[in-house]
């Protein structure tokens, strides 16, 4: 009659992986993503068509943070993404170049030439060589041929300066030129018959230039020259352009007083001056565009840019006199503005954008082709640089439409003056996010309570009132009661709205996001994540990023409170952005880490100063607790603050640095780390009682010499290890992760797996592996270990004998193999603990985040046996050693979310249910349900069908209710 | 003479019948009234049967109250031990029905609590009939065992709910009212 209890223990325990994955109906629902590219660079950004015959083109850019990307110019989606890996190199000079003709694309960073697929982004061939690439051309050949066109790639590899020829169909090397002067190779031009590498030579101060020619076929060197330009150019940042790949290509440079503008035409040693003119003011910058196709006429245009206003003049070369005349100019207009080249077939145009209105000139006469008006946000800021391309309609009808970077890092498509789409890629490359409270009903929470507090009597009377008072919103609640009534009835997607009010749910908060090029950004994720606010808080150079040591969020006073490592703090308003206070670097001390200390004059944001040392405080500020920090050698040491005089003084009271080994990571409990249960119930209903410290922090330590991975759980009030244990054979050049919660801790590493003596155990191996233990108060059941029935515990003096041994744990750790590496780990939150906890690990590899039951990883799998009915009860089913990343368990599913740097949890007012925020190079917010969504009704619960139901047995019951009466009666008058 | 010799008419049937209405017998009338069958005719068929054989009526003897007690004792242990006598039953109807929760066990449970139950708040009016001026003193001892019976049928209960689990005496029952022990010390992570 029963079904075999195996069987429905199996479909039990398969029952929550088989159904816990992101419905098709709630994916792009409850989560959302920014797919971001980073800002994109000048000289990196383009419009290009990927098919010859095809008119369609896409916007390819390489941003500063190493993405190259296709974004569709229409809708402002990216087609495609690749990240550059560089490893230690600075992700600002990537190179990107696409191969006309050809769909394809070639970038380089650091040692390596990529080329891209221009459609699909897939990979057609890399190529690595020593040195650091300095500068990328495609080589275009006089000869028009099917062959794919070739790539040269200078590059810097000590002193000396290496042009490489690449092939343009696999990337091989086809010749090598080796500049064997001492200077720095500096860039590349190519001209139909030559190829120039133009490089810096050192002349007191400043540099001079040397042209070397050389043929493009063998490679040779054929002549050189060099520029004295030693009075004008001191860094590289004072060269304007090397005009690449025009029919004259031209190198220019300023003076440093910024008057005139020196030209040279590669191959001519000649160097022309071209005076510039004063706009309102000193110039601050000057640019200079030509166009980079051969075909193009050899015009070029130098924009000038004032502090408060910006012209521009174009000149055109004479091919066969090789000289430079002034065509035209533009005029002198206030504010900032952009000037952007596109070139159609011979044709070159400029768009010029200003604060009003953008225009579009022909190179070759001064008559404005195109005027719109610029209607653009005022939020996007004033407009940096842009990319063009211009089609042409008619004769004398032509369409832009230009893809701008604006100065609060939005990238703007603006097609004939107006606002096509805007991605806000300032938002990526987050390196801190914490999570903000909405303002809520805490004022009638503090009237009850204040009501609670007063005699019955006196508050009775205060209700009375309160009831009174609160009718004046009861016409607005009436109005507003049939929408309710409808709304739960016919169900409506989750609320989303502007309004930052909390919903009933808890699923509304904000997400404060601190970005390395130091903004801040304040995201609504109860509306899928949308920018609220953004503020920038430092200016950050290019080449830098902001290094946040520490942010929170204080929800009493709803500000966020975010630290630098030079000691700057900035106070911002979580709901507006506004900025309360600003400190600048450098005015106090440097900072490497913060904690929230509750003292007894309230809660505040200490800093950690150099070394571990957080410095005296005012006795009334100092925290009563034991202080954790880490040494500049990753020592690990506990603080005591003790009095002396008005002053706390921080004292070491335990110090903690294994010999031999280097400590990598120490992770505390999350803040919020509520356990509902204190014991798992085993399956013949004895209990094992957890080990619930929450004064415990694990420590990650490898070897110095060798291969070994230690890890280390310590009280950290008193600093005696509770656990330890030690791998071996571990790469430690690889991500190892950690995580520490409830009574259980997780690492993963890539290293050996020892064999295993049960017969289906694996033989010696290498992986990535995950460590999952399982921390109890005694290894029996039912017993509460050494500390007996004691109600509360001290680290110190654990019993009362004295100079007794810590209440060391009983742990259960199982080892699991996974198919890829982690890179971090986080944890779901829920608001009391009683949801089981979710892993949530981010995946490098491919580029998403999984969410691991507990119960996959539950180290008290049995081991080469069958569970026996009481386990099976439990829910714990039989070990396997290798753990699928099942694509269902994927909380991303289809999305690519790269460049994820950390993940963040909250626990919302529904138990079930923990917000999940992950950031990095992309955003990406969604909901998890560990034990699913117990307490909300799904999408999939019929209320059209209930209230129906309930109706017709209204409708049933007024029938049939006359009917039974009269039967009734009847039932009494009438005998047969 | 013919008229003479005529006998009177008899009478209509109908009038025979309402003279002599027939009398509600058992089937087998051959079978005689056990010894000391209480003759409870109506007042009609009293007359009747005395009119027809007075001498057939064995006048019975009532029985003495000693008599009278040793029966009512009787009937009282009977009473005391009916419990037990539907136990088996029970049981074996109880581990028919298995330990889940179904309607079906779940209403086996409940009577299996209710009976024994009622019946231990009915114990007085179980007796009230045997009871006398001398059996008094003896019923005390059969009711103690009713009760030890009902009891005995509550206790099977008890053992289907705790088959069931239901009954909190394992530790896990108790766990939700044990707390995590406070820590004395705290340490903020601050790395």
């Amino acid at each position: 009659m029963r079904p075999p209890k195996s069987l429905l223990c199996l479909a039990l325990s398969i029952l929550p992986t088989a159904v816990l994955a992101v419905f098709a109906d709630e994916a792009g629902v409850v989560d959302y993503h920014y797919e971001l590219l980073g800002l994109p660079k000048p000289d990196t950004t383009f419009f290009y068509r990927p098919r010859k015959e095809d008119k369609a083109s896409l916007l390819y850019t390489l941003s500063d943070l190493g993405v190259v990307g296709a974004v569709n110019p229409g809708t402002g989606v990216p087609v495609w993404r690749q990240v550059l890996s560089s490893g230690s190199d600075s992700l600002s000079n990537g190179l990107l170049r696409g191969v006309d003709g050809d769909g394809v694309v070639v970038s380089a960073l650091g040692k390596t030439v990529s080329a891209w697929d221009a459609i699909s982004g897939r990979l057609k061939w890399q190529s690595k060589f020593s040195g650091q690439v300095r500068d990328l051309e495609v080589m275009e050949s006089a000869i028009v041929s099917a062959e794919a066109k070739d790539v040269l790639a200078l590059y810097e590899d000590g002193n000396k300066g290496i042009l490489r020829r690449l092939t343009g169909n696999g990337g091989d090397l086809k010749w090598e030129f080796t500049d064997e002067a001492s200077g720095v190779p500096f860039q590349i031009s190519t001209s139909p018959k030559d190829v120039f590498v133009i490089s810096l030579h050192a002349a007191g101060a400043g540099y001079n230039l040397k042209v070397t020619t050389l043929d493009p076929v063998t490679g040779k060197k054929v002549d050189e020259y060099t520029l004295s330009s030693k009075s004008d150019i001191f860094d590289i940042e004072d060269i304007l352009l090397v005009g690449a790949s025009s029919a004259a290509p031209i190198l220019a440079w300023t003076d440093q007083a910024k008057q005139e503008v020196k030209v040279n035409i590669l191959g001519k040693k000649a160097v022309q001056n071209l005076a510039l003119r004063e706009a309102d003011g000193k110039l601050t910058k000057v640019t200079l565009h030509a166009p980079h196709l051969p075909q193009s006429q050899p015009h070029f245009l130098v924009f000038s840019q004032s502090a408060s206003a910006n012209r521009a003049d174009v000149y055109h070369v004479d091919l066969k006199s090789n000289a430079i005349t002034k065509a035209y100019e533009l005029p002198k207009v206030g504010g900032t503005g952009t000037i952007s080249t596109s070139s159609q077939d011979g044709n070159v145009f400029f768009t010029r954008m200003t604060q009003d209105e953008a225009i579009l000139v022909s190179s070759a006469s001064h008559g404005v082709l195109g005027r719109w008006p610029l209607k653009i946000d005022e939020s996007h800021g004033s407009l940096l640089h842009a990319a063009s391309e211009v089609v042409t309609r008619s004769t004398n009808l032509f369409a832009v439409r230009s893809a701008v970077a604006t100065s609060n890092e939005d990238w703007v498509m603006i097609r004939n003056g107006a606002e096509s789409w805007t991605r806000v890629e300032g938002l990526s490359g987050a390196i801190v996010a914490d999570w903000a409270e909405l303002p809520g009903e805490e004022q009638l929470a503090a009237t009850l309570k204040a009501e609670a507090q007063t005699n019955p009597l006196a508050s009775y009377l205060h209700r009375w009132q309160r009831h009174i008072q609160e009718l004046e919103y009861l016409p607005a609640y009436l109005t507003e009661l049939p929408k309710r009534v409808m709304s739960s009835i016919i169900p409506v997607e989750s609320v989303t709205s502007d309004e930052l009010v909390r919903d009933n749910f808890g699923f509304h908060k904000m997400v404060i996001v601190a970005t390395q090029r130091g903004r801040l950004y304040g995201l609504n994720a109860g509306n899928r994540g949308k920018v609220v606010w953004s503020a920038k808080a430092y200016d950050i150079p290019d080449d830098s990023k902001w290094d946040v040591k520490g942010i929170w969020v204080d929800n009493v006073k709803g500000l966020v409170n975010v630290r630098g490592a030079s000691g700057e703090y900035v106070l911002v308003k979580a709901l507006t952005g506004q900025i309360i206070e600003k400190t600048s670097p450098g005015s106090w001390p440097p900072v490497t880490s913060s904690v929230v200390i509750d003292s007894a004059s309230g809660k505040w944001f200490l800093p950690i100063g150099v070394d571990g040392n957080p410095g005296d405080i005012p006795s009334a500020w100092a925290p009563k607790d034991v202080l954790v920090v880490q040494g500049s050698n990753g020592e690990v040491r506990g603080l005591k603050y003790m009095e002396d005089g008005a002053n706390s003084v921080p004292t070491a009271a335990w110090t903690f640095q294994p010999t031999g080994e280097k400590i990598i990571n120490v992770v505390a409990k999350p803040a919020h780390d509520p356990v509902a249960s204190i014991g798992r119930v085993l399956g013949d209903r004895t209990v094992l009682y957890k080990y619930l410290n929450p004064n415990t922090i694990l420590v990650t330590a490898i070897s110095e010499t060798g291969s070994s991975l230690s890890m280390y759980l310590l009280d950290s009030v008193s600093g005696d290890i509770l656990y330890s244990t030690s791998h071996s054979g571990v790469d430690t050049k690889q991500p190892i992760t950690s995580i520490l919660t409830e009574n259980w801790f997780a690492y993963s590493m890539f290293g050996d797996s020892a064999p295993g003596t049960a017969e289906d155990a694996l033989p010696l191996s290498k992986g990535y592996q995950l460590v999952v233990t399982e921390l109890f108060e005694s290894e029996l059941a039912n017993d509460r270990g050494p500390l007996g029935s004691l109600s509360n515990t001290s680290s110190l003096e654990p019993l009362d004998i004295p100079n007794a041994e810590p209440a060391i744990p009983h742990a259960v750790s199982q080892t699991f193999l996974i198919p890829e590496a982690i890179s971090h780990m986080s944890v779901s939150e829920t608001k009391q603990g009683i949801t089981t906890r979710q892993l949530l690990c981010t995946l490098p590899t491919t580029n998403s985040i999984i969410g691991i039951l507990y119960h996959i990883i539950n180290p008290r799998r049995p081991v080469g046996r069958d569970p026996t009915p009481a386990e099976m009860e439990e829910g714990l089913f039989r070990y396997t050693p290798f753990i699928d990343f099942d694509p269902k368990m994927i909380l991303t599913h289809k999305l690519n979310v790269i460049g994820i740097k950390g993940v963040i949890t909250s626990p919302a007012l529904l138990e079930s249910t923990s917000l999940v925020f992950a950031y990095g190079i992309d955003i990406f917010g969604t909901r998890v349900v560990p034990s699913m969504a117990f307490d909300i009704l799904g999408k999939g619960f019929n209320r059209l069908n209930l209230v129906a139901t309930v109706l017709a047995l209204q409708v049933g019951v007024m029938v049939l209710a006359p009917m039974v009466r009269r039967k009734q009666i009847n039932g009494r008058w009438m005998t047969s | 003479m013919s008229v003479a010799s005529i006998p009177p008419p008899t009478p209509p049937c109908w009038v025979v019948d309402l003279n002599a209405p027939p009398v509600s017998k058992p089937k087998s009338t051959a079978i005689p009234d056990p010894p000391g069958f209480p003759v409870a005719l109506s007042g009609k068929k009293q007359n009747s049967s005395s009119s027809k054989s007075p001498a057939t009526t064995t006048t019975r003897i009532a029985p003495t109250t000693e008599e009278m007690d040793v029966l009512k004792l009787k009937k009282a242990w009977e009473v005391a031990l009916a419990p037990v006598k539907q136990l088996p039953m029970t049981a074996i109807m109880m581990y028919m029905s298995g330990n889940s929760l179904q309607i079906f066990s779940i209403m086996m449970v409940v009577m299996a609590f209710k009976n024994p139950v009622m019946g231990l708040v009915a114990t007085n009016q179980a007796f009230e009939k045997f009871e006398s001026e001398g059996t008094r003193e003896k019923l005390w001892q059969v009711k103690g065992v009713y009760v030890l019976m009902q009891l005995l049928a509550l206790a099977l209960g008890v053992w289907k709910v705790n088959g069931m689990g239901l009954l909190p005496t394992t530790r896990s029952d108790w766990l939700a009212w044990e707390t995590a022990r406070d820590p004395l010390e705290f340490a903020i992570p601050a790395f």
